[in-house]
């Protein structure tokens, strides 16, 4: 029902086709990369074999984590800004024409659109992962091998992306509910997401950083830091919608 | 039987008093015209009913809930506009309707309902954004319409409109009650407005309700205290100059 409602509202908004034209630049990323430097790529792939790789590192398909490694940065970066573009959205439509004060006259739960808006930016969100999956798909079909290995390697790839992206999704939607004016929840968002572009990925406690977290690959990780990663995820996200749960109660004490 | 009853209700804000103490008796299918000049409390008190706004002391009952106890019990029965319209800009009147319809989980038929008591049917396909003030107003009127809700409860609802557009909208609060056994509560500065419209009203000034009851009951009130009683403008205007002056000429 709120999932239904948050789809009405957000049409012509323009959030789902940016969602599309997003999803479909970052996954045209990875093709350039390789149409360029196919070479280089390909190369790595035969060093890799070479080594050995750790027994409790998660996925084992070079290929897989050649072209995350290579693009994922990007890609990542692409993603959360659209989180972050979709969550001032989504609540710009709500704040523009005061229809957020015709919503809170109706008998609705106060954390309803916030629940609402979250479902539907993670379908978008989801849209636009495979987009990108099957972008890197494409990669290497056309220049490694492609086999059942990669496809299901690259799923869980993906799905661990999704889930390691709540807490920006959650962090954008907070921050937008609380701002009516868009140019102020925008330049939060945008703030937050090149602050994380300079955190390191390889620093466990500053990936914790909500809008970090979406930088982090599966290949490659040991299966340890995986499971801190997505309990970290799973904990952020709670405590974030809980967050504005409190928030939107304790500012009807205010009003 | 009185459908909306306040007790010693007060809201403050830092520094002055929005809302002071007032006793509100508002009977059940019934129009309730609630007068008085900008900032005396009027939208407050309503949005105090809604849920928009929290009162800093005191109570009221609706149909015989209270808030903040049932808050959702209430808004059930409550359509409503507040101050200006709220809607999507991004949609079309018709979508904007259907949100609400949703939301109170009623059936197609009531958006089309709606949008034909307040003459919107034709521009039903048209962009919330691009209506007229006027098409505005209506289409948040049709908000609160829509389903027929047992009280209603209107801030300023002609605001905007042509001469024609407040006779429409007039006529039809005025048949509310009959139409759809409800009770309407209507606040406007607009005095004559208020006189065609209301069964009893309430005046408000500075926060504290000067007189509540019938038309005529004020006018016999009015005489009594030596004020005009030619049209409702000039007992009004006597009425709050009398609660300014009393008030140490705060206007």
């Amino acid at each position: 029902m709120s999932l239904t409602l948050e789809y009405k509202k957000s049409k012509r908004t323009g959030c789902f086709p940016m969602f599309a034209v997003g999803g479909a630049a970052a996954a045209a990323f990875p093709v350039l990369n390789m149409a360029f430097r196919s070479d280089m790529y390909v190369s790595l792939q035969d060093s890799m074999l070479q080594t050995s790789v750790p027994q409790n590192s998660m996925l084992q398909n070079s290929s897989v984590r050649i072209l995350l490694e290579a693009n994922w940065q990007m890609m990542a970066m692409v993603n959360i800004l659209l989180a972050v573009l979709g969550a001032c959205l989504l609540y710009h439509a709500e704040y523009a024409d005061n229809a957020m004060q015709k919503m809170r006259t109706l008998p609705v739960k106060a954390g309803r659109m916030f629940t609402g808006k979250f479902a539907w930016i993670i379908i978008m969100y989801f849209i636009t992962l495979t987009v990108e999956a099957a972008g890197i798909m494409f990669c290497i079909y056309r220049w490694f091998q492609f086999g059942g290995e990669a496809a299901a390697e690259l799923l869980q790839s993906f799905g661990y992306s999704l889930l390691l992206a709540l807490p920006a999704i959650s962090a954008s939607l907070l921050i937008a509910s609380l701002c009516r004016n868009v140019w102020i929840s925008l330049g939060i968002g945008v703030v937050c997401v090149f602050t994380a572009t300079m955190l390191p990925t390889s620093h466990f406690a500053l990936s914790l950083f909500p809008f970090a977290m979406p930088f982090q690959i599966l290949p490659g990780t040991t299966k340890t830091t995986v499971y801190h990663f997505m309990l970290a995820a799973v904990l952020e996200t709670t405590a974030l919608s809980a967050t504005e749960l409190i928030i939107l109660k304790i500012r009807r004490l205010f009003e | 039987m009185n459908i909306i009853q306040t007790t010693h209700l007060t809201k403050s804000y830092s520094g002055f008093t929005a809302v002071s103490g007032i006793d509100l008796h508002i009977p059940q299918g019934s129009v309730y015209g609630f007068l008085g000049p900008n900032g005396a409390g009027k939208s407050t008190t309503m949005k105090m009913f809604l849920g928009l706004t929290r009162p800093t002391s005191g109570s009221f009952t609706i149909d015989g809930k209270r808030y903040p106890e049932n808050r959702i019990e209430i808004l059930k029965e409550i359509g409503s506009f507040i101050e200006s319209p709220a809607f999507y800009g991004n949609l079309t009147g018709q979508e904007n309707l259907d949100i609400i319809r949703r939301i109170l989980g009623l059936p197609r038929s009531a958006v089309s309902e709606a949008l034909d008591l307040v003459g919107l049917t034709q521009y039903r396909h048209r962009l919330a954004r691009k209506y007229s003030l006027g098409m505005k107003q209506r289409l948040g009127l049709a908000g609160a319409l829509i389903g027929k809700p047992p009280i209603l409860i209107l801030d300023e609802p002609t605001n905007g409109l042509d001469p024609v557009g407040i006779h429409e909208i007039r006529t039809l609060i005025r048949s509310l009650p009959r139409r759809f056994r409800c009770t309407v509560l209507v606040s406007s500065h607009l005095l004559p407005e208020i006189e065609l419209m209301a069964d009893n009203i309430g005046i408000l000034n500075h926060g504290r309700l000067l007189f509540e009851g019938p038309l005529e009951e004020l006018e016999r009130s009015a005489a009594a205290k030596g004020y005009p009683t030619d049209n409702l403008e000039d007992t009004f205007l006597a009425l709050i100059d009398e609660d300014n002056r009393r008030r140490g000429g705060a206007r």
